[in-house]
């Protein structure tokens, strides 16, 4: 039933698959990218084949770049800075990564990164330790280097006021997976933070007429709103008439449905379907399969966990893994 | 069994099983484990990756492992090969069916006469079934030697499989509509092909009979053995009177030495077997080899059954029986005539669990038996008498087929035979019953507006999509999914591998099949830059053909007197297939065109060559899209056109164009952000000289 595919380096931390699940892309300690391949697209087994150091501090998390915008990865680094790194094949040389963008900052750090594919464009959202969100933009389809901030805000529903001492340990992004010609930009975006109006998770649509970023939705019941949030992650949608995330906090994971379609005052209905507990206390990651009806999630109970809503629409665990040496 | 709690699950757990199963996840890492990272895989297939706390100790210990873990549903009682098998070959039954359902549907619009429960849609149906069945293992097929050994009672069949069995039972009970008048004896023979399914967890007839068989060889005289009248007398009550009566032939009494003085125990040894080879049976036909005689018509049957069971019971108070010397042939006949007349005591100490009591009542109580019912009320009965050791999957769906519980059959087939066996059974299913129709095609809220036939079908898609070889069919049920299998078609091609061409081809052959164009556009920009350019052409993805006609002017204009504009030859060449797609590819083209004449013109000076040169340079320089900063370029690199020694190139038109051009580009310098080109210093006097010059030279001639 399980088998092992790769063997990880002493002192990795983070691991991503790319969008195939054909290459593995890994960080460590020592600030070494290393890159997983196999032979064929029908073997499962994967060695490294190249490894290049990105920095001099630990690599914290990984993320893959949307295959239509070539070979590259994120890396989000100990002392909070986001690096970019794209493969490059060059005439006759071999192949090699090679830095293609540092996203500084001096006093705040990066939590997470994800990246939204547009009809139009490539984005990028990263979340800051300060409470702030950035939205970059790639200016040039074939050239990752090039970025404008297109937004800056922070992760509340008033726009007015301003949490000038905020500070995160975490954050969790997920954009809506929807890929199409007509989709517009969309993300769900939670904090762990010692400043409850940040920390529940908010869905954020790009307005294009007016080119902002707007809160469309906030995934919290009111009592709940302070909420620290582990993790979230946005179902994909196959057909649904609504859509389907999940919102990790210390209750549980939370399984929202919201409305396709905005209300009159432009925010989308919303409504908690099943509040999940399983993992004890955090929850590190969580994701949704390729039909968006099977939710898997890992926390610090150490274990996998598998969950599916039944005919009569009731959420239950499926199944569990214990990591056994 | 309320299908609130039973068939309310996609995967249906029964209610003890709330809890979920724990499974152990082995990654071999010695602890402590850090952190776990999972990702979702092609299809279902999870993805864990382990981390591990490093240890100062070691040098060269392991940081972690990644683990797939399939969630499939499978057991391992069909190797992947032979499963891959399957899911191939129920591909064009799955779609012959569709399609003919389909004329159906569009049949029954026309006239009302028609609905899908037809005559004829039975026949498809039982088509179906049968192509299935056919690909789960033949079981009649035996391999049979030449020379029969006598002591040989059992057949070796081919495996068995749960599967086969559990096919069997959803064609019997819903597919064949022949069969339902015979459904008793159906299960007859479902049971003695199958019996040995339930060896593994508990003792069997069919377990008595393979351990006799071992012993039967070193018997010397069979008839003392006890055990030799206890297994016929247990095959007997499950009906496989062939196996019964090629046992009695091995009684001693037979053996020619013998036959005179055990007359009367040899008569009544034969009489027992004529009696058992003479059974009526409530069916059509029965296979070669077996034994009894068939009646379609119940009044005859039960005419013929009345006939027998008195000849039994003659039989029975006969006074050969006194004379009889051996005892335990005496005692294991009369047993077996008991058997044949129906006593409850033997039949149940003789059978070993319930569905094997079930069929001795079809078979010597309830000869009568109809409808399911009351063959439902005999099960409830027998599994009170015998129950099994162990809960079977089998058991499971047979007892929720004879209690017509549709939700529990489907739960059932789920859950014991996997996302394979639901989907396909489905078929049958709606088939054979309205109220699984129903069941099966109302369109759920809970699932998201999509009904439960479409659900099995997508999850079934999704385990073929875990596989590299497997993948390639699932758009075949996908696309039998109205709602949501466009949308995880979508999702499955996007995943798929792009850095192979052919699996690349197969990929765009399915866009194209299911006119996915925005996929089929996405998946091509996926590859590599080198091949990128082809792809994005096909993809008509003209903003980015045009960024790449942009940089390759950037890199065109950096080395322009340089040879190695020969490498951009096959990549223009490639972009120019449609040459509108991208604005500045012209511009490329008479490039190209201009430089292969000025290599020619420096290898052979033709003037032809240069006539073709001038025609490029003076294309180039019209071309709205030609960038500005190559236009010093241009022309300091056609110096040698402009000072042509045997008579002047450009009319005076031309000229006067290349001179305006040129003021164009001495205004243009005076802004800051004007880029100089790579030339030398002197580079526009000796273009404006040259101009002139030939301003002059052509202004003479054309008059």
């Amino acid at each position: 039933m399980d088998k092992a595919v790769a063997t990880l380096d002493k002192g990795t931390t983070c691991s991503s698959w790319n969008y195939c699940g054909q290459r593995l892309a890994t960080g460590s300690t020592d600030g070494t990218l290393s890159i997983f391949d196999s032979p064929d697209p029908s073997s499962s087994s994967f060695t490294c084949n190249l490894k290049t150091k990105v920095h001099a501090g630990a690599i914290l998390k990984v993320v893959w770049v949307p295959p239509e915008f070539g070979d590259a990865v994120a890396c989000i680094c100990s002392d909070g800075s986001l690096l970019l790194w794209e493969e490059i094949v060059e005439d006759a040389q071999p192949l090699q990564w090679k830095l293609c963008k540092s996203f500084e900052s001096t006093s705040t750090q990066v939590l997470d990164v994800q990246f939204g594919v547009s009809s139009t464009s490539l984005k990028l959202v990263a979340a800051y330790s300060d409470g702030h969100v950035k939205v970059y933009e790639l200016l040039d389809p074939l050239i990752l280097k090039n970025w404008q901030l297109q937004a800056e805000f922070q992760n509340a529903i008033d726009s007015v006021t301003m949490f000038r001492k905020a500070s995160c340990i975490s954050a969790s992004i997920s954009w809506n997976p929807q890929k199409g010609e007509n989709q517009g930009s969309s993300f769900v975006l939670g904090f762990n933070s010692d400043t409850p109006q940040l920390n529940s998770s908010k869905v954020w649509e790009f307005d294009e007429a007016h080119n902002r970023w707007l809160p469309v939705a906030e995934l919290a019941l009111p009592e709940d709103r302070s909420d620290e949030v582990y993790a979230v992650a946005w179902a994909l949608n196959i057909g649904r008439p609504y859509e389907v995330i999940a919102v990790a906090t210390q209750k549980g994971i939370a399984i929202w449905h919201v409305g396709a379609n905005p209300e009159l005052d432009g925010r989308l209905s919303v409504e908690k379907v099943a509040l999940l507990s399983g993992h004890g206390g955090e929850v590190w990651q969580m994701e949704w399969d390729m039909s968006g009806t099977t939710l898997a999630t890992t926390g610090s109970d150490g274990m996998v966990r598998l969950w599916q809503s039944n005919l009569n629409g009731v959420w239950d665990e499926q199944a569990a893994f214990q990591p056994t040496a | 069994m309320s299908g609130e709690n039973q068939g309310g699950a996609i995967v249906p757990y029964s209610e003890e099983a709330k809890k979920p199963v724990v499974y152990p996840l082995r990654h071999g890492l010695k602890p402590p484990i850090s952190r776990l990272g999972i990702s979702w895989s092609r299809g279902n297939s999870l993805r864990v990756t382990v981390f591990r706390q490093p240890s100062e100790d070691s040098e060269n210990e392991v940081g972690g492992k990644a683990v797939e873990v399939r969630l499939d549903g499978r057991d391992g009682e069909i190797s992947d090969a032979q499963w891959r098998r399957i899911a191939y070959g129920s591909v064009s039954p799955f779609a012959l069916l569709q399609s003919r359902k389909n004329s159906f549907a569009s049949l029954s619009k026309i006239s009302s006469t028609t609905s899908p429960f037809d005559a004829e849609w039975w026949e498809y149906v039982l088509e179906y079934s049968k192509d299935i069945s056919s690909l789960l293992g033949n079981q009649t097929s035996t391999t049979q030697s030449l020379i029969e050994d006598p002591k040989e009672v059992l057949k070796k069949d081919p495996e068995p499989s749960n599967l086969k069995a559990a096919w069997e039972l959803m064609e019997s009970f819903y597919a064949d509509k022949l069969s339902q008048a015979w459904l008793p004896e159906r299960l007859v023979d479902w049971l003695a092909d199958y019996d040995s399914l339930f060896s593994s967890t508990q003792e069997t007839v069919h377990s008595k009979l393979v351990d006799f068989q071992k012993d039967l060889v070193s018997l010397q005289v069979i008839e003392d053995e006890p055990k030799y009248w206890e297994v016929m007398s247990s095959a007997l009550a499950v009906g496989w009177l062939d196996i019964v009566v090629k046992l009695l032939r091995l009684h001693g009494s037979y053996q020619l030495d013998q036959l005179g003085n055990r007359e009367t125990e040899n008569g009544l040894v034969e009489a027992v077997a004529v009696l058992i080879s003479k059974m009526p049976r409530m069916r059509p036909e029965l296979e070669a080899g077996k034994l009894g005689e068939c009646f379609k018509a119940k009044p005859d049957f039960m005419k013929a059954w009345e006939k027998w069971r008195a000849q039994i019971a003659k039989l029975e108070c006969s006074t050969f029986w006194i004379q009889c010397a051996h005892r335990q042939t005496q005692e294991g006949l009369r047993n077996m005539l008991q058997i044949m007349l129906g006593n409850t005591n033997n039949l149940c100490t003789l059978t070993c669990h319930w569905m094997e009591l079930y069929i001795a009542h079809f078979l010597y109580i309830r000869p009568f038996t109809v409808g399911l019912e009351s063959m439902y009320g005999l099960a409830q009965k027998c599994i009170q008498l015998k129950p099994m050791a162990a809960s079977h999957r089998l058991m499971g769906l047979l007892i929720g087929i004879l209690g017509e519980n549709i939700e529990v059959v489907l739960a059932e087939c789920s859950k014991g035979f996997g996302p394979w066996m639901v989907t396909h059974a489905i078929e049958v299913l709606t088939a054979g019953s309205h109220q699984a129709d129903t069941l099966l095609h109302e369109e759920r809220d809970n699932l998201g507006g999509i009904s439960m036939e479409e659900l099995h079908r997508l999850v079934y898609a999704q385990v073929l999509s875990s596989h590299p070889l497997t993948w390639q069919i699932a758009p075949i049920y996908l696309t039998s999914c109205i709602k949501q299998g466009m949308g995880l078609l979508e999702m499955l091609l996007y995943k798929q591998p792009v850095d192979h061409n052919q699996l690349l081809l197969k990929n765009l052959e399915i866009c194209r099949l299911y006119e996915l164009d925005s996929v089929s556009s996405n998946i091509m920009k996926h590859g590599k830059k080198g091949s990128g350019v082809y792809w994005l052409q096909q993809a008509r993805d003209e903003a980015r053909l045009n960024r790449i006609a942009q940089q390759m002017f950037d890199s065109v204009g950096r080395s322009i007197s340089d040879e190695n504009f020969r490498q951009w030859e096959g990549l223009i060449q490639l972009l120019g297939s449609e040459p509108k797609t991208a604005g500045g590819l012209e511009f490329l083209h008479n490039y190209r065109d201009f430089k292969k004449s000025l290599l020619q013109i420096r290898d052979g000076k033709t003037t032809d060559a240069a006539r073709q040169a001038v025609e490029s340079l003076i294309s180039l320089m019209k071309n709205p899209c030609t960038p500005q900063r190559f236009w010093l370029p241009l022309l300091h690199d056609s110096l040698k056109l402009l000072n042509w020694e045997e008579r002047p190139l450009l009319n005076v038109l031309q000229t006067n164009l290349l001179l305006n051009k040129l003021q164009e580009l001495s205004i243009a310098r005076l802004r800051p952000d004007f880029i100089e080109a790579d030339l030398p210093p002197h580079a526009l006097s000796s273009v404006r000289l040259a101009l002139a010059t030939n301003l002059g030279r052509t202004t003479l001639e054309e008059q």
